[in-house]
């Protein structure tokens, strides 16, 4: 048994000997050409950015960039277009989401997860049904709601319902929090802590990492929202990136192109943020799907 | 030392947990009550956004629906004229509906199948896997905006996707403008996400347990009749699941092409790719048919509805599945 055993282990180590994993010239063919393919649009955004007036004018910039008009990226933030503000009312609106949104969940997640009370588990059902419920179906009543209460024109309709938490992340501190040994908190029950007490010096800390999954879910959700700020915000001033950056190429006079080369500034813009925090967090992203956090969608 | 110290506790233990529970109930009563009290407390926020947020404004709209409202003017009750106008007397409602579908169908599976083909090629043993791996996934990350931005370059009539059927003497289509185009213009759009599908797909071969394709290679299968045989079966349950969530997030499908074929802009386009959100917005926002437009709300959830209800059945499949394995 053994003498057979080592050769077969030797032979595994020296080549692949399983033929589905053999990879072949043809795989790494396929696999580059896919990836160049999907990478030419990155490229051809940074040529564009990079372009100079004229060139975007004339339409002549190609997808290898063949001039470097690195002053666009300081452009962008001078008084031509109104990036500058674009980005700080998007980093305003994310981080009062994700801070609602943080709060709120982790507090919800672990009552649903500790607590008893009577009407509790339907509650709960109630919570894995509105997961179902379109945001189209209540895009109108929610948009009279806020026009009477006077928020449009402000970022309250964007941030409020943040701190009201959300079913899907209720869902994903509740599932984090039952995993948890429950030693922790009857031995802080045990020293005279309340419910709160508990939940703020003991789990706040604990659930650390899906309450940064959560925030990197919100951040991304919020940061590239469009159809929020297109029906609450009309006002240039008030606009985030990913609605302003449109709002440039839409309202550019007529016969006149828009100016493409700071529209690509601004797109980068959105974008680079986005890829920093995925790779920042991916760690905790990974470790929500690898925990079955994500509601099976694993 | 180990004898004496460990029986210690498990008699205190008891003694702490049983003096409450048996002579004096009440105690524990109060204690609950403390504890359900805290419960709802704690759970008020969602209680409170699920009523403001979710359950008025669903009812608010169910009665919208069945009026005739623009939002400034008191409501007029019309009954169920807005769906019957819609179901049977709205060309624009049922163009949106059969481009909403054609969009879904064609996009998802061309996706996954996309990505299966991909996560099954970084399945192998490759060099710079993590490298190829972030390339494919980088697209999904950039906003949708951003996407659509760069898209409408791309497929500019001069854009490089033209070039480079240029190079195979094919001349490329005005992609936006023209007609016919436009929703195969989507649809490629939308496959430049295939990385998400890919990651996912890839994460799951690795589930996949090796010894059996190791005895798949005993049997002499080659590695196409390893991949029908063991890698897809124990995909199906997730490319299933997927697909539905996949089609549910396409009904739903808005910023690209309210960006990409808007209607003030590009009239033809948005004749040709109208999709049932950017109908029901424009009915909201850009007419004031609020009545008309939660109609039409009503009807996008019954269409999404029924595949919810198919992806539900399918979780419990797959979640049987997965403890079958294990």
């Amino acid at each position: 048994m053994a003498t057979l055993a080592t050769p077969l282990s030797k032979k595994r180590q020296e080549a692949p000997a399983v033929r589905a994993f053999r990879a072949t010239p043809f795989t790494y063919g396929t696999l580059l050409i896919v990836a160049a393919i999907l990478t030419t649009p990155l490229v051809f955004v940074g040529s564009i950015a990079l372009s100079s007036d004229a060139t975007v004018n004339a339409g002549s910039y190609t997808v290898i960039p063949r001039e470097f008009h690195w002053d666009n990226f300081s452009r962008v933030f001078g008084t031509e277009l109104p990036v500058g503000t674009f980005l700080l009312n998007s980093v305003l609106i994310s981080l009062f989401s994700v801070v609602g949104q943080v709060l709120s969940s982790g507090l919800v997640g672990y009552a649903f997860a500790r607590l008893r009370a009577p009407g509790k588990n339907t509650m709960f059902l109630v919570v894995i049904a509105t997961m179902m419920i379109p945001t189209q179906i209540t895009m109108i009543p929610q948009f009279i709601l806020f026009r009477d209460l006077g928020w449009v024109n402000t970022f309250l309709p964007l941030i409020v319902p943040n701190f009201f938490s959300n079913a899907f992340n209720v869902f994903l501190v509740r599932q984090f929090v039952s995993r948890l040994p429950s030693q922790l908190d009857e031995a802080a029950m045990m020293d005279g802590l309340g419910f709160f007490g508990i939940y703020r010096r003991i789990m706040f800390p604990m659930l650390r990492p899906v309450l940064i999954a959560i925030g990197i879910f919100t951040l991304t959700h919020t940061w590239g929202d469009f159809m929020g700020p297109l029906i609450y915000l009309n006002d240039e001033s008030k606009m985030p990136l990913a609605l302003g950056v449109q709002y440039i190429t839409a309202t550019s006079q007529a016969g006149q192109a828009p100016p493409w080369n700071l529209v690509m500034v601004g797109s980068i813009l959105l974008a680079v943020p986005m890829i920093i925090v995925y790779y920042l967090g991916q760690k905790y992203l990974y470790e929500m799907d690898i925990s079955g956090g994500s509601a099976g969608v694993k | 030392m180990a004898t004496t110290t460990a029986p210690t506790p498990p008699p205190e233990a008891p003694a702490a947990t049983k003096s409450p529970t048996a002579p004096k109930k009440p105690k524990l009563s109060k204690r609950r009550r403390r504890e359900a009290l805290s419960f709802y407390l704690f759970v008020s926020p969602w209680v409170i956004g699920f009523l403001v947020f979710l359950l008025g404004p669903m009812i608010a709209s169910i009665y919208y629906s069945l009026t005739d409202w623009d939002s400034f003017t008191p409501p007029q009750w019309v009954g169920f004229q807005n769906y019957v106008t819609l179901l049977t007397d709205d060309p624009v409602f049922w163009k949106a509906l059969w481009n909403t579908l054609f969009y879904a169908a064609v996009s998802v599976p061309l996706g996954l199948v996309l990505g299966l083909w991909l996560a099954n090629l970084l399945n192998k043993q490759v060099r710079a896997r993590k490298l190829l791996r972030t390339l494919i996934y980088l697209p999904t990350l950039i906003p949708l905006v951003a996407t659509a931005m760069i898209f409408r370059m791309v497929l500019a009539p001069s854009g490089p996707l033209n070039d480079f059927l240029g190079l195979f003497g094919v001349s490329g289509p005005n992609w936006l403008y023209d007609g016919p185009w436009v929703k195969p213009a989507l649809i490629l759009m939308s496959t430049w996400g295939a990385g998400a599908a890919t990651v996912l797909l890839l994460a799951a071969m690795k589930g996949i347990p090796r010894e059996l394709y190791e005895a798949a290679e005993v049997d002499g299968a080659s590695a196409m009749r390893q991949f029908w045989s063991i890698t897809l079966p124990h995909l199906t349950p997730i490319i299933f699941f997927n697909l539905i969530m996949g089609l549910i997030g396409a009904f739903q499908v808005f910023s690209q092409v309210y960006i990409l074929v808007s209607k003030g802009k590009n009239p033809a386009g948005y004749d040709a790719a109208q999709t049932m959100v950017p109908f029901l917005f424009d009915q909201a926002f850009s007419y004031y048919h609020m009545g008309y437009a939660s109609a039409i709300s009503w009807l996008l959830f019954l269409v999404i509805l029924v595949f919810t209800v198919i992806a539900f059945r399918t979780t419990r499949r797959w979640v049987f599945y997965e403890t079958e394995v294990k």
